[in-house]
């Protein structure tokens, strides 16, 4: 057998997986987006009906527009909180590396309902926050938003989502060789123009996997929102598995599922584009 | 050395990290538009020294002072010099240009002045044309020049080079060599170069400081350095030499007798010792003349050995030559033309001859 052909074979499961498990229910559910549910069940045509039901009420589009504002909010901190961390293991803190990826592997391993209740307690109205602030005299009643609101939302998807982003962003960083960031100082760059015009440029890419991963992964999130957000933190993943559970309308979930992923594929790409616009990412 | 254009002092710098010492008490004077080579085996603290002159590394003791003044509390974008980085340390997001006109744009510069700039040091390096590669796109001595440009256009007053042609083979080794060195002519500008390659130190500098364990051992011309070696060190580190033992055995008013494996050998009386002393003998393998009984009086120095082994390395043969029970010495002998070449056989006897002056002596 020739060289070339063998590698082919070492994808094979790869492309096996993928087209099981991937593709071909993502061509059920684009196909399924263009059927009819009536009162008799599934109707096999071809019609845009469901995409213009998204826009028959505002519900869905204020929710649609709130999963991405939240998603958004979460992946931007996440970000922020990833990177420092992120840089400090890799140029200053050495030797606590390979102890804080075990950690934040293991909090990857614990489970994510675990994760999201222990946030549930934290926050509720008995909670731990309350508490302490009642302990400390700053509240005499305990805060009723901290449980129940986008804001919950935001701080416990941050919590979950967290390792997505300081993983790649702390992977990309180690590309950043230190005499690179020397150089620049040597070339008349202070502290910040080095960063900025070096450090940042090249570990753009490890912010941009981990803002994506955390941005998609909150997006599409449809149990933080159930336990923590309340009314008011629904997101568009509960409507959606909804549709496919309670209300039985495939058509309708799949177009709402496509509709999002649609706009979601253009916020990241507008996100690329304008990064190249700022020159940070070639 | 005087002080009159004297451009970098360094006074007792020393620099240890925790038990290992890199820098010891060193202290050198670096005159405007020297080419000044630190040299010395692999951890004896070059690059620590370079980057203290640079900025990236702090001092335990010591000062550094340019033009007069203290520059030790100076941060490395403020300083006056440039570093050439042994791995080149080029920005893999930028293109050749944008790496040569990095410090130019973080002046401010405007852009076609920058532009004029980066051609004019394309056209120094000769890689006119490159502008738009990346650094992934370039070969090892491409790398290089882009290095050495990108440090020059800042017009640096004094440039460091971190062993620049360690990655390279030797043939682009060679030619590099030249082209630092009439880059460095040509803009008259102090560089500080450290390298571990004697060759490259004796070829390119003005001046070598060697150095060993963070120290200095010898300061001076490549010639003085290869002629005169102060110590073992010196004698076994620059070019090659052949060390013997031996011990004085009479002190003349102008010349040594010493004592070496029962042979008798003449040195010129340059250093202090008295009758008993051990002391280590250098020679060049080249100042071994091997010539006639009769001839080899003239020289001062005549020894009888036998041929072991002869060794073609081109334009020379090396001869090595059992003197006594346990010595072997190397002796050079340039084939100037193939007719010329010895015909003496492994085996043979030969007279080996040298003079007083190619002797040198040290201190056990
Ligand atoms: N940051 C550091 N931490 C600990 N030890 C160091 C550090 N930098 C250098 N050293 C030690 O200091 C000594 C001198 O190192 P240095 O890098 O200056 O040597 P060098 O002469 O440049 O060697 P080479 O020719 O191999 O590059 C070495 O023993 C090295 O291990
Ligand atoms: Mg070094």
């Amino acid at each position: 057998m020739r060289k070339g052909k063998i590698h082919i074979f070492l994808l094979l499961p790869f492309w096996v997986y993928y087209i099981l498990f991937f593709f071909i229910p993502l061509g059920i559910l684009l196909t399924y987006s263009f059927w009819l549910t009536t009162a008799r069940g599934l109707v096999p045509t071809f019609t845009l009906e469901n995409y213009w039901a998204i826009f028959s009420k505002k519900l869905y589009l204020i929710i649609i527009l709130r999963s991405i504002r939240i998603a958004f909010i979460a992946a931007i901190i996440c970000v922020v909180v990833s990177y420092p961390v992120a840089y400090s293991l890799t140029f200053k803190y050495k030797k606590m590396q390979d102890f804080v990826l075990y950690l934040i592997l293991i909090s990857l391993f614990s489970s994510y309902l675990v994760r999201i209740y222990a946030w549930k307690t934290i926050l509720g109205r008995q909670g731990l926050i309350n508490q302490i602030l009642q302990y400390i005299g700053l509240t005499k009643e305990p805060l009723s938003f901290l449980l129940y609101s986008p804001t919950a939302v935001i701080i416990t998807l941050v919590f979950i989502f967290v390792p997505f982003t300081i993983l790649p962003i702390f992977s990309s960083l180690q590309n950043v060789k230190p005499e690179l960031i020397e150089a620049a100082k040597d070339l008349g760059a202070n502290n910040f123009e080095a960063f900025y015009k070096v450090t940042l440029p090249l570990s753009m890419s490890g912010v941009v996997t981990g803002f994506i991963f955390s941005f998609i992964l909150s997006a599409g999130d449809y149990v933080t929102p159930q336990l923590v957000g309340g009314t008011t933190g629904m997101m568009i993943g509960k409507i959606i598995a909804d549709q496919f559970g309670m209300r039985y309308n495939w058509p309708f979930g799949s177009a709402l599922s496509y509709f999002t992923l649609f706009l979601l594929a253009l916020l990241v790409y507008c996100l690329i584009w304008i990064l190249k616009i700022l020159k940070l990412r070639r | 050395m005087s002080y009159e254009n004297t451009l970098l002092v360094i006074k007792g710098a020393s620099r240890s990290f925790g038990q290992v010492v890199a820098v010891k008490n060193f202290s050198l004077q670096v005159k405007d538009g020297e080419f000044v080579c630190l040299l010395g085996p692999s951890g004896c603290g070059k690059t620590t020294l370079l980057r203290i002159i640079a900025g990236f590394e702090t001092l335990d003791s010591g000062d550094v002072l340019m033009n007069g003044e203290s520059i030790i509390d100076l941060p490395p974008y403020r300083r006056t010099m440039n570093m050439v980085f042994q791995s080149y340390a080029l920005f893999p997001h930028m293109s050749v240009f944008e790496n040569i006109a990095f410090s130019q744009f973080l002046k401010k510069k405007p852009k076609e002045e920058v532009a004029r700039k980066v051609r004019k040091m394309l056209q120094l390096v000769q890689l006119e044309g490159f502008e738009t590669r990346g650094p992934n796109q370039l070969s090892g001595g491409q790398c290089q020049r882009v290095a050495l440009a990108r440090a020059l256009i800042n017009e640096p007053k004094v440039l460091l080079l971190d062993e620049p042609l360690g990655a390279l083979d030797l043939k682009i080794r060679k030619q590099m060599q030249i082209e630092l060195k009439n880059i460095q002519e040509k803009l008259r500008i102090t560089f500080i170069y450290v390298t571990h390659d004697q060759e490259e130190a004796l070829v390119m500098s003005d001046r070598i400081v060697l150095m060993n364990e963070g120290e200095i051992m010898q300061v001076g011309t490549p010639k003085r350095i290869y002629n005169h070696p102060n110590s073992k060190f010196s004698a076994m580190f620059v070019g090659e030499n052949n060390l013997l033992k031996g011990t004085v055995v009479k002190v003349n008013s102008d010349c040594l007798v010493i004592s070496v494996d029962g042979l008798e050998l003449f040195a010129n009386r340059t250093i202090n010792v008295k009758t008993g002393d051990p002391v280590t003998l250098a020679i060049r393998p080249e100042k071994l003349r091997i010539t006639g009984e009769l001839e080899g009086k003239s020289f001062g120095n005549q020894i009888r050995g036998k041929m072991v082994d002869a060794v073609f390395f081109g334009s020379v043969v090396k001869y090595y030559l059992r003197i006594s029970e346990n010595i072997t010495m190397v002796a050079e002998d340039r084939i100037t033309d193939e007719s010329n070449a010895r015909s003496i056989k492994i085996g043979d006897g030969v007279t080996l001859a040298f003079t007083r002056e190619s002797l040198n002596v040290f201190p056990e």
